[in-house]
């Protein structure tokens, strides 16, 4: 059989700003390029030689959404960015000219865009991105025409049970925050998204702003000539960012609940939710709750051996703990196989809850969990996208990337007594929203 | 413990380097990475379910890949693998069951153990059977009913072209086949099926020097015995146009539709058909031809794509699935979920972007690509297709599929010379060959199956209006496209419920 080896051809790290101590975690050097209008850039030199990242984030999501009857607009608008400026009219023929995978994603927080190209464009790229976020223009006919293939990606996801029980869990656990509504919006109102020019120009106006906006470019590069180029086309972009009025969530004072049906064949699903605190790299009682949502619920827990492995009482266990930009919730999911057993399995996970805030955890179990949090963070690391990637959530959060090495030395100082303290105090009854989701009756 | 990351080689500089061939292992040796990844290939699949047990081989990699073994218990597995942040993952397609997983360096040893022991050392619990065969069964049940109509319109596409053949049934088998599959079913597909003469090892990364000779020495442990593979599939092409209308409450109606050709990897058709597949449907990018007629100018859907290929789960990923090959393949075209915009008019909008991807396909085999479109083509293409070999275990999940179809150089590295050398001449001269507009099956899935049909029938032109203005060329574009003639007699509209999807063969 035929062997196929590779030569890996190795690229010289140039000279940076930030040279990584032995002990940290983020195996790269990077330098960071600020200019005076507020835009960040981070250039690191990182996976495979003649390829580069280009990764645009913007500290926009569907939590800046507040005003009513626009739920879903900035993952709308994330689709208008590739509708082409004066300068280039057809973003997509130029950077397919360029064989480049490129993309978007919005979410709670953010919105993404991305091209993945040979390094020989980066100041194409360079120009057509800084041109898109600054010049972008569009006439209300394309506005009018990408509203529905909006709909259209509204719909291929719109049976799904997930996104039933996510708007569910939603509209029951919040009051007034904008993490109230998903993403892809109500559909009302993706359904109205025809009727919203006007409102996507100021959209652009007040969040497509350089203070508002980094860009992390990562792979096969020349640190100067990157710096050379982002100032060259960054620099002329004027700010301007307007912090949306965002509700501040009241505070819940008793648990709630709910049943919702879904209009198709399903198991029994069962969500328990808390309000949690917003995401933090220092604050050692907000990465507890973390670590608590592992060994806890995760695929090692004695929670999960009973109910997935041993009993089998459950389809799955699933367990999210990721913390947002602004407090939101935690979330412990599982599918029930038998739905007269629904209750004797919340039972059983509101047991394990008390159970975290008595005891304190196995010193192996906290040593495992912190261990698979490293490793589950050095093995993306393996493309230049990915290594960009692996930056969102730090750049969505605060701004810049430097949190990466505060988050996991307060992740080494989490200790056992912290996390019984987290489940103490976030895993509460009055800060508690449970969600069943069954099958429609008649089904 | 943890180290800096060595920089990886792209696609691009990928050469073959020197290295002792091991008989039965495929390998991809990269030493500064500090990411090993394995893909054990088992030559069995689907097509390899005894009738009536549908759903067996895909079973029973379930149960190795999330069982115990004689050595640890799988809640014992699990904690053993989860401080590496590892784990290992099977998939099974009509021909090919592989087993994959990717651990970092400093974690090699105790990782290979564990992953080498699901394979070769399964314990047969009952507890861990009844489990994967539960989830396995909510799975058909509910999930793939309910779940996403337009991958289960793309499998009643391939499901109905390959009636009466071993591709016909779905990987995951049907609702009364898996309930019928016992254990002692598992360990006899097992028996017959994972042989040392049957498995191929890859490794890729940076594994030590020695190491793929004992991972090949411990599948050697495997008994061998004589593998009688059933010979490629015959699938059906259809004699005019035949529908198939999945009734369902929707408000979105998911297309797929397609017939079969004699185009595989290694043919020399291949490329040129390649480049046309790009630039008239590549999968989830705006270059895409259908993808502009349907939903960037029109804006009708999610998007719009075209295939030479299988490409399960696409909605799931951007880059080719590997390790899918197969002798037999489709050209496949999917229209993601077109929905309702008023009251009544979703068999319209159905319609309408039917018969737009049916008349571009008329078009391009009438007339073929022009020098610039395929110009363009191979300049997008050339640099895209890097993207497709990213990751060492995309790379060599490409190796072992160039394994299967006996490709050498191998797919990732031929693709770029092999798009160089394409003339105009070939690649038409290929569409000639392998496309046609007059045969075809089609699915639907949508509400009111009867009025769908009869609005097929009747062969009405079926307008769509827009939310916004249009320039007026556009407009009598659609015209000609609402009333592209699609000729279907009633005999060839087959009609069932939702319910009746994949419950039995």
């Amino acid at each position: 059989m035929r062997i196929l080896a590779g030569t890996v051809f190795l690229l010289a790290l140039a000279g940076t700003a930030v040279a990584q101590q032995a002990d940290n975690v983020f195996p790269f050097d990077y330098q960071v390029v600020e200019l005076e209008n507020g835009f960040k850039a981070y250039l690191i030199n990182a996976g495979a030689p003649g390829q580069i990242a280009y990764v645009s984030m913007v500290r926009t999501g569907s939590r800046d959404e507040v005003e009513e009857g626009k739920t879903g607009f900035a993952h709308f608008f994330e689709h208008m960015m590739f509708r082409g400026t004066e300068k280039y009219p057809n973003f997509d023929s130029v950077t397919a000219s360029m064989g480049a995978a490129r993309n978007a994603f919005t979410s709670n927080d953010m919105t993404v865009y991305y091209e993945v190209a040979p390094s020989e464009y980066l100041e194409t790229l360079v120009d057509l991105e800084s041109d898109r976020f600054m010049n972008l223009s569009y006439a209300e006919p394309d506005f009018r025409t990408e509203a529905g293939a909006v709909l259209g990606e509204y719909q291929q996801g719109a049976r799904s049970p997930f996104r039933y029980l996510s708007e569910a869990v939603r509209t029951t656990a919040y009051d007034a925050h904008t993490y109230r509504h998903t993403t892809i919006g109500f559909e009302a109102d993706v359904r109205a998204m025809p009727e919203g020019y006007d409102y996507s120009i100021g959209f652009h106006r007040r969040f497509y702003r350089p203070e508002n906006v980094v860009l992390v470019l990562v792979g096969d590069f020349d640190f100067g000539e990157a710096e050379r180029l982002i100032r060259e086309y960054y620099t002329q972009w004027e700010p301007g960012y307007q912090t949306p009025d965002i509700p501040v969530e009241p505070r819940q004072t008793r648990a709630r609940r709910r049943t919702v049906e879904y209009p198709g064949r399903t198991l029994p699903v069962l969500s328990i939710n808390y309000k949690a605190p917003a995401w933090s790299p220092t604050d050692r009682n907000t990465v507890a709750l973390q670590v608590l949502g592992r060994v806890a619920f995760g695929s090692t827990s004695d929670l999960y051996k009973e109910l997935v492995v041993r009993e089998r009482q459950v389809q799955y266990l699933n367990s999210s703990f990721g913390l947002a930009r602004d407090p939101g919730l935690v979330s412990i999911s599982t599918m029930v196989m038998n739905p007269r057993e629904v209750r004797a399995v919340e039972t059983r996970i509101l047991g394990t809850v008390d159970e975290f805030k008595t005891d304190l955890v196995d010193e192996q179990v906290l040593a495992d969990a912190k261990s698979n949090m490293k490793y589950g963070f050095l093995m993306g690391l393996e493309t230049a996208q990915q290594v960009a990637f692996s930056m969102i959530g730090y750049v969505i959060r605060t701004g810049g990337i430097e949190a990466v090495e505060d988050y996991y030395r307060t992740l080494d100082a989490v200790t056992a007594e912290d996390v019984r303290a987290a489940a103490q105090q976030w895993l509460v009854d009055s800060g508690k929203t449970t969600v069943t989701m069954v099958q429609r009756r008649g089904r | 413990m943890m180290k800096r990351l060595a920089l990886l080689p792209a696609l691009l500089f990928v050469v073959g380097a020197c290295e002792p061939a091991v008989e039965g292992a495929v390998t991809m040796r990269e030493a500064d990475s500090p990411f090993i990844a394995f893909n054990v290939w088992v030559k069995a699949g689907s097509q390899n379910d005894p009738a009536g047990k549908e759903g067996l081989a895909a079973l029973t990699a379930s149960l190795l890949s999330d069982g115990s073994t004689t050595q640890d218990s799988y809640d014992d597995i699990l904690a053993k693998l989860y401080p590496m942040a590892a784990g290992y993952g099977y998939q099974v397609d009509k021909e090919m069951t592989v087993f994959r997983g990717r651990v970092h360096q400093d974690n090699l040893d105790a990782y290979y153990e564990l992953f080498r022991n699901s394979i070769l050392s399964p314990a047969w619990s009952e507890e861990d059977f009844e489990r994967v065969k539960s989830q396995t069964m909510n799975y058909l049940e509910r999930t793939r009913r309910y779940g996403r109509d337009e991958e289960l319109s793309k499998e009643l596409l391939f499901s109905i072209a390959y009636e009466g053949t071993p591709y016909a049934h779905p990987e995951e088998g049907y609702v009364q086949s898996v309930a019928s599959i016992t254990l002692d079913d598992v360990q006899q597909f097992y028996a017959d099926h994972y042989l040392a003469n049957n498995v191929v090892v890859g490794i890729g990364g940076g594994y030590p020097k020695g190491f793929v000779q004992q991972a090949r020495a411990d599948f050697d442990a495997l008994p061998t015995g004589e593998v009688i593979q059933p010979a490629a599939p015959q699938p059906n092409m259809p004699d005019g146009v035949k529908v198939l209308i999945v009734e369902k409450d929707v408000d979105a109606t998911p297309i797929s539709m397609g017939f079969p050709t004699q185009l595989k990897r290694g043919h020399e058709d291949f490329w040129p058909m390649v480049a046309m597949n790009s630039w008239f449907g590549e999968h989830r990018e705006s270059f895409s031809h259908l993808y502009n007629v349907i939903r960037e100018t029109r804006g009708m859907n999610y998007g719009d794509y075209s295939y030479i290929e299988a490409y399960p789960r696409g909605y799931t990923t951007q880059v080719p699935p590997t390790n899918v090959s197969r002798q037999s393949q489709l050209f496949e075209i999917w229209i993601r979920p077109i929905s309702l915009t008023a009251p009544g008019n979703l068999h319209e909008r159905t319609l309408f972007a039917t018969r737009a991807a049916w008349r571009e396909l008329k078009d391009i085999v009438d007339n073929g690509m022009t020098d610039e479109t395929l110009g363009d083509t191979k300049q997008f293409l050339r640099n895209y297709a890097l993207n497709w070999g990213q990751t060492i275990s995309r790379r060599l999940g490409y190796a072992m599929d160039d394994e299967f179809y006996g490709m050498d150089p191998g797919y990732l590295r031929e693709i770029r010379p092999g798009l160089d050398r394409l003339t105009l001449e070939q690649v038409n001269a290929a569409i000639q060959e392998h496309l046609q507009y007059d045969n075809m099956w089609v699915v639907f899935i949508t509400a009111d199956a009867q009025a769908m049909k009869r609005k097929l029938l009747s062969g009405v032109a079926t307008p769509i209006t827009y939310a916004g203005e249009k320039p007026a060329e556009l407009l009598a574009e659609d015209e000609l496209i609402a009333s592209f003639p699609i000729q279907v007699d009633e005999e060839d509209i087959t009609i069932i419920g939702i319910e009746e999807v994949f419950e039995s063969n």
